[in-house]
């Protein structure tokens, strides 16, 4: 068993390893340098000087052999300092750490509402297989998770915001404001955060859905349930305590697995409603040209969907212990 | 491939959004209710507008001289707290800080008089000293836009309110970059070291109309409010707020915003509404063709280059790349908006005729089955043409409009950066470039055109292989011509040339709409070298 483990540490390094090579390595893969702008497609860009050019490639080093640069690249990435933002002029970590929390905001909401509302219809859905509810439910979240969030997110932004007023068109917060309680506070910041998790989690309902009532259909026809029932325990009872808790194991699965994807969501959404997340920060350095700054927000998003994978494989094997014998088996 | 899915989403939510306003017209009942809300915001008894909200949500950096971000959003905010000696109006410089300003016959001296009751946003006097001292720091630490190159002048006081510059040699541009330095405090800078990093509260105190009364890095906010012992014009505006929009139509239908960029499509909507106004921007950007003639023996012969412009139909391109939303280029490189523009210079117009009877007498006499013209050498007019991918459609419209001709292109569309590399290394034949600062100091034709050799200085890289003594001669002396008449005489000529010549094409300068609420403010003005109404400082000011 620790064997096991041990290889699956390798496995994770590895990775982490070949993602930070290729976020080194991709950048510096394109022609031309971060610091040459001839063209551009919005008003008043500073255009370097040669000696200004120059200047910038000998602050980031890059006037170095590829090798040197690359062993300097890890030891700074070993101490968590990601570099100078080019455009900000600030440290990249420091500009990270302000936007996450907003973008860890908005995911985390999204998956407990998503998780609690899929796995809660899906259950229903199952339950009443093959009727007139199941089939309005099916087709209707499948065709709503296909549209892409953006979509979802200006009709939601039009309708709520802009047609009947009753939410903030953009931003996270009141600005020029001073709040009176913390409640009040809070209940500001929710009432921001409150049509982007609902655009997120509409987007992403679709899959847990299915999941939930596919594994609650194979559950419902175990042999286990005949049993339950003719002991005659409640409709409830058999719901919580013999269908759900055993339908439950993808469910979480599946719930760790997709936080990756749900921080790609978030970046769209973020862009959607002006939502100060890593999203939007992400558009800000494309636009700007921030090398550094991309750079750190591909290694920072990437680091976190492996950590979620991570949580997954952790929880599956504690929620279902016969993963972890037939490790043993194995091993 | 992000850069095409994000150009793809982006103008299906511009679709979206059209269609959504489209739908929006046949009912919205908020708008009655909005007005009122409006009129109380005005406050009558001192018709100063309570707060004018503009579009922010991007951090733009910390408004000091040395901490803002290098584009332009970041460079203007800074102007609301700092002052220069001259500023910009409609027509030129006008009088700022300075109230009066000389210059010497040689054009080497700059005495400028500078205003007696000047005072700094913290109570403290400004003085002649400040401005010497912001010129001697900023050479020292050059600020994020730098207008006077270290040691290009010597800084003196002369008595109690005068400062003389002396330059080491005359220069036409030197008063307009003098003029645009913002004056810092000697008694809150002469101690700070780093001053990229000097973020203090008394980093932002200037002599400007506002003040930096709050700003959010993390959210792009800022609220800027009226000074009240600005020595200046008084503040129209009490407040200016940048707030984060999502969508900026939307936002200025709901009256969170009072100003918005619009595109053509939305143009019949806004122009009719009641309290809105529309204003074209002036053509301060454009896309030209350039040619690389050093590496092509072909390109070298103006007659090729006339021919070329007599076959583009540049109104054409307007209409069709732009929407209509554009000014054609004009032959002379110059915009028709700027300051300086020669309106007699050779117009081109499209003459398929004229450009045919160029290219027979070039030699290029016969077309083959492909219908590509070519000459009894068998040099066919065949010519790789670059661009980026954003630029593909006005490609295709150039190739559709010289193949009429027999010249075909092959094109090349590339990401911004690869694009770029190639401008820099001149590794093309023909290339589209796309840029801003047209309506800037015309030295800039210098710095595009000068091509003499005897100073390596002026090797430029941008007409490779072209070549005109006159034309040297008169950008080496417009640079030096103080006398603004005699100067504007010289660009007149050295336009000229350039459109008998041919070494670039303009092809067209976008020309957008601006839409504002002019029943909430309507004191927006355009500077007269620069495109947008809410850069100026004037626009926030009393006119006279």
């Amino acid at each position: 068993m620790k064997k096991v483990r041990g290889m699956r540490v390798i496995e994770y390094l590895l990775t982490v390893l070949v993602i930070v090579t290729l976020n080194f390595a991709l950048p510096r893969a394109m022609p031309g340098d971060p610091f040459l702008i001839m063209s551009e497609t919005e008003e008043d860009v500073v255009v370097l000087t040669e000696e200004q050019r120059e200047y910038y490639f000998e602050l980031y080093g890059l006037d170095k052999p590829i090798t040197e640069q690359y062993v300097s690249y890890l030891g700074d990435l070993l101490r968590g300092d990601l570099g100078l933002s080019i455009y900000y002029n600030e440290d990249v970590s420091t500009i990270i750490l302000r936007r996450l929390p907003w973008t860890l905001f908005l995911v985390i909401s999204t998956v407990i509402l998503r998780t609690i509302i899929g796995s809660l219809l899906g259950t229903i859905s199952a339950w009443c297989r093959g009727n007139f509810f199941d089939q309005f439910l099916f087709f209707n979240l499948i065709t709503i998770s296909e549209i892409p969030a953006f979509i979802t997110g200006l009709l939601i932004l039009f309708v709520f915001s802009a047609m009947l007023g009753l939410f903030p068109l953009s931003g996270a917060m009141s600005h020029f404001t001073t709040y009176e309680s913390l409640w009040e506070q809070i209940v500001d910041i929710l009432h921001h955060a409150f049509l982007p998790i609902i655009t997120l989690t509409l987007a992403r309902l679709g899959g847990i859905y299915l999941l939930a009532r596919n594994s609650v259909i194979t559950v419902i026809q175990k042999d286990y349930l005949v049993t339950a029932r003719a002991k005659g325990l409640s409709k409830g009872r058999i719901l919580l305590r013999h269908i759900l808790r055993n339908a439950m194991l993808p469910i979480v699965t599946r719930t760790f697995l997709s936080l990756g994807s749900l921080v790609g969501g978030a970046i769209l959404v973020e862009n959607v409603f002006n939502y100060p997340g890593l999203g939007l920060l992400m558009q800000e350095a494309v636009n700007v040209h921030d090398y550094t700054l991309i750079q750190g927000i591909f290694l920072v998003v990437a680091l976190f969907v492996l950590v979620a994978n991570l949580m997954a494989d952790l929880i599956y094997k504690h929620l279902d212990p016969r993963i972890e014998s037939q490790e043993q088996t194995t091993s | 491939m992000k850069l095409k899915f994000k150009r793809l989403r982006k103008r299906l939510i511009t679709l979206l959004v059209i269609s959504l306003l489209v739908f929006s017209l046949f009912g919205c009942g908020t708008e009655e209710a909005m007005d009122e809300q409006d009129v109380d915001l005005i406050d009558e008894a001192e018709e100063q507008v309570e707060v004018v909200r503009l579009e922010g949500g991007s951090d733009d950096g910390y408004p000091t001289p040395y901490a803002h971000y290098s584009r332009g959003p970041g460079a203007y905010k800074m102007n609301l707290i700092f002052d220069g000696l001259l500023e910009r109006d409609e027509d030129g410089l006008v009088l700022w800080l300075a109230e009066d300003y000389e210059v010497s016959d040689d054009g080497r001296q700059y005495l400028f008089t500078i205003r007696n009751e000047v005072k700094w946003q913290d109570g403290e006097a400004m003085t002649a000293e400040d401005v010497k001292f912001t010129f001697e720091y900023s050479s020292e630490h050059p600020m994020v836009r730098t207008r006077v190159e270290p040691d290009e002048v010597e800084v003196e006081v002369k008595g109690d309110n005068q400062v003389l510059f002396t330059a080491s040699e005359p220069n036409a541009s030197l008063l307009y970059n003098l003029g645009r330095v913002p004056i810092i405090p000697k008694h809150i800078w002469e101690d700070v070291e780093n001053p990229e990093d000097y973020l203090e509260e008394e980093a932002v105190i200037g002599t400007g109309p506002y003040r930096l009364a709050d700003y959010s890095q993390e959210h792009g906010t800022y609220r800027f409010e009226a000074f009240e012992d600005f020595w200046g014009p008084r503040q129209n505006v009490k407040a200016i707020e940048f707030i984060p929009v999502s969508e900026d139509i939307m936002a200025f239908e709901q009256r969170e915003i009072d100003l918005t960029r619009i595109g053509t499509d939305l143009l019949p909507r806004f122009e009719k509404q009641e309290g809105v106004e529309v204003v074209q921007r002036p053509a301060f950007w454009g896309y030209r063709l350039r040619f690389n003639m050093q590496d092509n023996a072909q390109l070298e012969d103006k007659e090729l280059r006339q021919a070329i412009s007599y076959a583009l139909d540049l109104e054409d391109m307007v209409e069709r790349d732009a929407r209509g939303a554009g000014v054609p280029g004009s032959a002379g490189i110059l915009p028709p908006d700027h300051v300086m523009y020669n309106p007699e210079v050779k117009n081109y117009g499209q003459n398929l005729d004229k450009a045919e009877e160029l290219l027979v007498d070039l030699g290029y006499d016969q077309v083959n089955e492909d219908g590509i013209r070519y000459n009894e050498d068998g040099e066919k007019l065949c010519f790789d043409l670059f661009v980026r991918d954003s630029t593909i459609r006005l490609a295709e419209i150039m190739n559709e409009q010289l193949s009429e001709l027999g010249i075909n292109l092959s094109i090349r569309s590339e990401e911004r950066q690869t694009h770029d590399n190639r401008l820099h290394n001149n590794d093309y034949q023909l290339i589209i470039h796309g840029g801003g600062g047209w309506g800037g100091d015309p030295d800039y034709l210098r710095e595009r055109f000068m091509t003499s050799t005897d100073d390596e200085e002026y090797v430029d890289t941008q007409s490779l292989g072209y070549e005109n003594q006159e034309l040297n001669q008169l950008l080496e002396e417009q640079r030096y011509e103080v006398d603004q008449e005699r100067r504007e005489e010289i660009i007149f000529e050295i336009q000229e040339l350039l459109a008998e010549d041919v070494p670039q094409i303009a092809l067209y300068y976008p020309a957008g709409y601006t839409a504002y609420r002019a029943d909430k403010y309507d004191g927006w003005m355009f500077m007269f070298d620069h495109h947008s109404l809410t850069h100026p400082k004037l626009s926030y000011l009393t006119r006279e």
